[in-house]
């Protein structure tokens, strides 16, 4: 039956209001699907940056309160500025009669003061120089010698902020994050399963070994590196071992959180071995490790005579450093600001000044 | 829209359980007196038992629960059998395969012993519960369909924890028993064979596993859809085609331009889900017997895309240096 | 083209959202409607500006074709073309399409009279499409954390995105989704060879009936699901993997920075424990 010019009228402007209406609300929709995320995305804000090309998914997202808590924790304490010396100034050596074997003898007296009061904020009033009998003098000694040492032979990856011992210590007798040889979690059982398999602080909440600091920051034998160069293995030798690549990860969950960043600030992780993937923070980070080792070898264990039995850990060693001893979950200390700029004396046996 | 979708039963209907069909025997070893679920009853078939409790059935079970005991021990052990401790790390404990210097040697109890011995039970509960699989269709005079799917997910639990050691030499490649623990085996397998994205049968398993999971919600919904005209009655619907099959099938003609039959989307679903772990078994086979790193593979054979120029330092500002 | 033998009675008008008759016709087998041609629309275009975008790359070989999204510099603004401008148009056309799609599911329902049970269905989908390259870049502040369109670049995307919390694997949605995706699987294997051992037994038998299908699964596991329930559980474990999927992605980064591994400490900290 055909239809009247009235019933097509109705029809027509049913389908319009329709449609019209039809149209609203998938307009309204679309704007809410936009602007909702928006608005709930601005209640906890987040920074991101991108550390690979785009669409690659390299990126460090971090929300803007955890930024913001990081630049204050890492914001050291202003502790005035050196002071040239004059001809003729009394010299440390002089006046003191620690200062010579403390590695401190050139010095003026006024920097060389200014310089153990810096020491008593950074560490601990006990630690200046000549403030305390016994254990704490031996070890400043060292340590100045150590930071001298990071700051002229570590420049790779120190400079230019360079370190001074607030770098560390913060304040401190002991630094905040160090770490001791692990004892095996699960007594039960044999090497392959003895460092793995529980959660605790050494393996970030992972049930990854815990011997990778021991294994990489201490030990020097094994490699880092689990992947082979060829598609196929065509060197008769197996590979690495499935646990070998478990203290691997268990590194790098180190390195992550030391640096308060992720596995992509370093890696485009489809290719993890790959040197084309990588930025330049993974060179940095080469040269953090070996850095590491070199103070945790020179440095630190060779000091274990001189600590009282309560610095010990359970295995009779001393504190060690890591990457989270200096970065304390910052990707660069100090917010890049130099620490040095102001302590030529921590640079070299024989300061310079500007 | 105010029209029932039917996902839950609105109304139950309880009456005499089911004994089940007389078949091969198979009356003679049901044990216990079914019970009803209210619970169940919202979703599915409120009737729970009887089980057919059998001689394999009997192996099987006992060799499960002997694998699980071995592993549990082993990991209530590891934490000095303190049980507040296994409560909370229970997701991290794991009983793990032995170390590589043992390749494929029987090793002491507490370095890998204790795992493959486990290993053993598990194997014999799977292969039995397999068999039991095949055994209570015989007895219905059923097809094997259940049973080979089944073997299909054990070739993938085969080359997992006895093909693929057997042929790296070494049981260390096996994957541990535990949560966290297999989990980081699986990302540790990826990291140490280049990224196992680059696997064409990884890829594959994944196809297979999302289309499988495709299907189901496709023909799931499909079903339920047509449910008011007896859809789901998809025997009766295979060898005397109503309006069900009919508008099911029509909805996908018209939708994407070809459709299956009744019995078709369950050879569709089938295949799919099988084809899951047989390609996966196939990848997981081939890593690290014959291809070492599969990114450097794609490479070579020109599928792993690259990215110039790449960034890092100097493409950004670090927040909180500034700079 | 050949109708299907039943199928000429079912073809009558109606059931369409909009447009009337205007667009209530079949070409070939495909039932068009108003959405069939905005899909078409949609389609067409995206595809050709993905023909453009990999005209504007160095390669055509198909798995290495890749549309990148916008650097993060961009923010939410829109970007030049060649610079991830073509991807967020291309963004656009996929959602035109996909929802278009799923509307004309909706027309086609209609008119056979079944339920909308596809294409929410369907809608579950293209949320998680849209949670993916629109929700969670808005969250996030840029277009750039979208995925490029590519085969093997979106994979790239993946594996870089989940490291960027250390080890995505401990992240608790992410566990329930592959759980999810795993026993729809194993639900979707036990339901195809359970209908085909039924209607397919062993040479001379007679085909079999639901008692059959249910005394099986009792005798086997102690439990059978019926005929009803295993579409309503298949759907349910389906829907529920794309769900939890999504949610997995859109608290990492918006509402999680950290690694997942340290998610867990909220139960590792219980002050039941004790020490």
């Amino acid at each position: 039956m055909a239809k009247s010019r009235q019933q097509i009228r109705d029809e027509m402007t049913g389908l319009l209001l329709r449609g019209g209406l039809i149209g609203v609300i998938a307009f309204a929709a679309a704007v809410a699907f936009m602007v909702i995320p928006i608005q709930i995305g601005k209640i906890w804000p987040t920074t991101s940056i991108q550390t690979g090309y785009r669409g690659t998914g390299m990126d460090v997202i971090r929300f803007d309160t955890q930024i913001a808590a990081t630049v204050a924790a890492n914001t050291p304490p202003v502790l005035g500025a050196p002071i040239p010396p004059e001809a003729g100034a009394p010299l440390a050596g002089d006046a003191y009669p620690f200062a010579e074997a403390a590695g401190v003898g050139n010095l003026t007296v006024a920097n060389f003061d200014r310089l153990n009061a810096a020491i008593a904020v950074w560490v601990a009033p006990e630690a200046a120089f000549g403030a305390s009998d016994g254990y704490l003098q031996a070890i400043s000694v060292r340590h100045l010698e150590m930071t001298r040492a990071i700051n002229d032979e570590w420049d790779a990856h120190v400079g230019p902020t360079g370190v001074n011992c607030y770098t560390c210590h913060r304040g401190e007798s002991v630094p905040l994050d160090t770490w001791f040889s692990p004892e095996p979690l699960n007594n039960w059982a044999g090497p392959n399963a003895m460092f793995q398999n529980q959660a605790t602080a050494m393996n970030y909440s992972t049930a990854l070994p815990v011997d990778a600091m021991q294994t990489y920051l201490l030990e020097t034998e094994q490699l880092v590196g689990v992947n082979g160069y060829d598609s196929r293995n065509t060197t008769g030798e197996p590979g690495a071992s499935i646990y070998h690549t478990y203290q691997t990860f268990s590194l790098m969950q180190h390195f992550a959180n030391s640096l308060g960043v992720n596995c992509t600030y370093c890696h485009n992780t489809r290719s993890i071995a790959d040197p084309a993937g990588f930025t330049p923070q993974w060179a940095s980070a080469q040269i953090g490790r070996a850095m590491t080792q070199d103070i945790n070898n020179t440095w630190i264990v060779p000091d274990l005579e001189l600590l009282p039995p309560e610095r010990l850990g359970p295995l009779g060693d001393p504190a060690k450093v890591n990457c989270a001893t200096c970065h304390l979950g910052a990707p660069q200390t100090f917010n890049g600001e130099s620490a040095v700029v102001d302590f030529p004396e921590l640079v070299s046996a024989e300061p310079v000044y500007e | 829209m105010a029209e029932y979708y039917n996902i839950f039963t609105q109304v139950q209907v309880a009456g005499h359980p089911e004994m089940g069909v007389a078949g091969g025997g198979a009356e003679l070893g049901r044990i216990g007196q079914p019970g009803f679920s209210k619970l169940m009853g919202w979703i599915g078939n409120a009737q729970v038992g009887p089980i057919y409790l059998g001689s394999y059935g009997l192996i099987s079970i006992v060799s499960g629960i002997l694998w699980f005991n071995i592993v549990g021990l082993n990991m209530l052990a590891s934490v000095d059998f303190q049980v507040g401790q296994f409560v909370r790390q229970l997701f991290w404990l794991a009983l793990e395969p032995p170390g590589p210097e043992h390749g494929l040697s029987i090793p002491p109890l507490n370095d890998g012993g204790w795992f493959i011995i486990a290993g053993f039970f598990l194997l014999v509960s799977v292969m039995t519960w397999w068999v039991r699989s095949y055994k209570r269709a015989q007895a219905l005079g059923m097809g094997y369909h259940v049973c080979w799917a089944f073997a299909a997910a054990i070739w993938l639990f085969l080359v997992l924890g006895l093909i693929r050691p057997i042929l790296m030499g070494s049981w260390s490649e096996a994957v541990p028993y535990g949560i966290f623990p297999h989990l980081d085996w699986t990302t540790a397998f990826s990291i140490r064979y280049g990224n196992l994205f680059y696997n064409p049968f990884h890829a594959l398993s994944i196809t297979f596993l999302y289309g499988s999971t495709l299907l189901f919600a496709m023909h799931g919904a499909t079903i339920l859809a047509v449910s008011r005209f007896g859809g789901d009655r998809e025997i009766e619907q295979i060898v005397d085609r109503g309006t069900a099959t009919e508008r099911a099938a029509l909805f996908w003609r018209w939708t994407m331009g070809f459709n299956a039959t009744m019995e078709g989307i369950h050879r569709w679903i089938w295949w799919f889900a099988i084809l899951t772990p047989i390609t996966g078994g196939i990848g997981i086979l081939l890593t690290g017997t014959v291809v070492d790193n599969w990114y450097l593979w794609a490479v070579e054979h020109n599928f792993a895309p690259s990215y110039e120029p790449a960034m890092g330092a100097g493409g950004y500002v670090t927040p909180e240096t500034g700079n | 083209m050949a109708l299907l033998s039943f199928e000429k009675k079912y073809r009558v008008r109606g059931g369409t959202l909009i447009g009337g008759d205007l667009f209530d016709f079949w070409v070939g087998p495909f039932f068009v409607g108003f959405f069939g041609v905005a899909t078409f629309f949609f389609s067409a275009l995206g595809t050709i500006l993905i023909f453009w975008g990999a005209a504007l790359g160095d390669t055509w070989n198909p798995w290495l074709i890749s549309i990148a999204p916008p650097d993060i510099s961009y923010g939410l603004g829109i970007a030049p073309l060649a610079e991830g401008g073509l991807w967020q148009i291309i963004t656009v056309c996929a959602h035109g399409a996909f929802i278009s799609w799923a509307l004309r599911e909706v027309e086609i329902a209609r008119k056979l009279g079944i339920g909308y049970h596809v294409p929410i269905a369907f809608g579950f989908a293209i949320l998680a499409y849209s949670t993916l390259t629109v929700f969670r870049p808005m969250l996030l502040g840029a277009w750039g954390h979208g995925f490029p369109y590519g085969i093997f670049s979106h994979l790239d995307w993946v594996s870089n995105v989940g490291y960027q919390y250390l080890h995505f694997h401990y992240n608790p949605a992410h566990m329930l989704a592959v759980t999810f995706f795993f026993t729809t699987t194993l639900a979707l294997s036990l339901h195809g060879g359970l209908v085909l051992s039924a209607t397919n037994p062993p040479k001379g038998q007679e085909i079999k009936s639901p008692s059959h299908e249910d005394t099986f699964f009792r005798d086997f596991i102690g439990y059978s699901v019926g005929t009803l329930g295993i579409h309503r559980l298949g759907l349910l474990l389906a829907l529920n993997a794309g769900f939890w999927s999504a949610v997995c992605i859109i608290i990492s980064g918006p509402f999680w920075t950290k690694g997942w591994p340290e998610w867990w400490n909220w139960w590792l900290d219980l002050p039941i424990w004790g020490n």
